[in-house]
């Protein structure tokens, strides 16, 4: 299963990352970052992320940490 | 399978001090990647700047100095210099926004690609002095609305922005000079790519290497994110046009 790990301190709530995911598994979420907006979410729920990175390439803050690719 | 991770080169709990989606954090990201891959992080001095740029030191793992405004050029001219007198083997590059490269720091920079200095450059591009406020830079572009040119820069008035890139590749010192852009996947690989030529070639020892980075900076543009990726695209990239101007590291 492929998955990616998120820094929701380090997101600054720019949402590059919701636009570039083509499985649209990013949203943004309730929670309120350190400077006072929506921080992003990821919720794969039907095993879709296809492990493409494509969200971390395009992160400017490094909140994207980390992803994990199915073999 | 891990398929990404946060460079070595990036301090661990660093946060970057740009504002949201600023391209500035895609750029040092890149660069470290770079450093990674080329093993590079513990013969790196690098040279940071006056601008967006100033907090180098805060991110990267590597030795840094802090340059006078403008003269980054000159510092890294310099400690390249003394470490090739005492027959030491470091890797010196620069990071510099475009009113530090292309205008307060024009000498320094163009004398330095002149001389053939071996070291590498990375200049972001982002049409204007965006730490102090949005000001009109050397590159700001006809017609564009900043702080200090409220009916749109004129070009009669304030004359016409400067291709650092084009300029820098008709220099004969220049190894290496290529414009990239950041506004989506494939260009960021592209980035990635000349970043990687562009220290191949002081690794080499061919001469000036220059990178010329467009940035978006959508704060002082007062665009959003996205939007601001998008004027890249559609109206930027026109004017300023992706690509390698000299590389002489395959002749």
């Amino acid at each position: 299963m492929s998955y990616i790990e998120l820094d929701k301190n380090k997101c600054k709530s720019c949402y590059l990352c919701i636009d570039t995911c083509p499985k649209k598994l990013i949203t943004k979420s309730s929670e309120i970052g350190s400077n006072g907006n929506y921080v992003v979410q990821f919720k794969d729920e039907k095993k879709e992320c296809l492990g493409c990175a494509m969200c971390a390439m395009i992160c400017p803050d490094i909140a994207i940490t980390s992803v994990y690719k199915d073999e | 399978m891990q398929v990404y991770s946060t460079p070595k080169s990036i301090k661990k709990d660093s946060k970057f001090t740009f504002c949201p989606g600023c391209d500035h954090g895609l750029a040092i990201k890149l660069t470290a990647e770079v450093i990674d891959e080329l093993n590079l992080r513990e013969k790196t001095l690098a040279v940071a700047s006056s601008g967006c740029s100033v907090f180098l030191y805060n991110f990267l793992d590597v030795d840094c100095i802090e340059s006078p405004h403008g003269r980054a050029a000159a510092v890294a001219t310099g400690a390249k210099r003394a470490f090739r007198a005492q027959n030491k083997d470091r890797f010196v590059f620069t990071y510099q926004g475009d009113g530090d490269f292309a205008s307060i720091g024009l000498g320094e920079s163009l004398h330095s690609a002149l001389r053939g200095e071996n070291i590498s450059i990375i200049c972001i591009n982002n049409t204007n002095y965006g730490m102090t406020g949005g000001q009109m830079g050397p590159t700001s572009t006809i017609g564009q609305i900043t702080t200090t040119s409220p009916l749109g820069r004129n070009k009669n008035y304030h004359g016409f922005p400067i291709k650092a890139a084009e300029h820098i590749a008709l220099c004969e010192g220049t190894a290496f000079s290529a414009r990239c852009t950041l506004y989506d996947i494939k260009n960021i690989i592209n980035t990635k790519k000349q970043i990687k030529r562009a220290f191949d070639c002081q690794l080499k020892g061919l001469g000036f290497s220059f990178v010329e980075i467009l940035s978006s900076c959508p704060t002082n543009w007062k665009l959003s994110p996205k939007d601001a990726h998008k004027k890249i695209e559609n109206e930027l990239s026109k004017i300023y046009p992706i690509g390698i101007f000299k590389d002489i590291s395959n002749d």
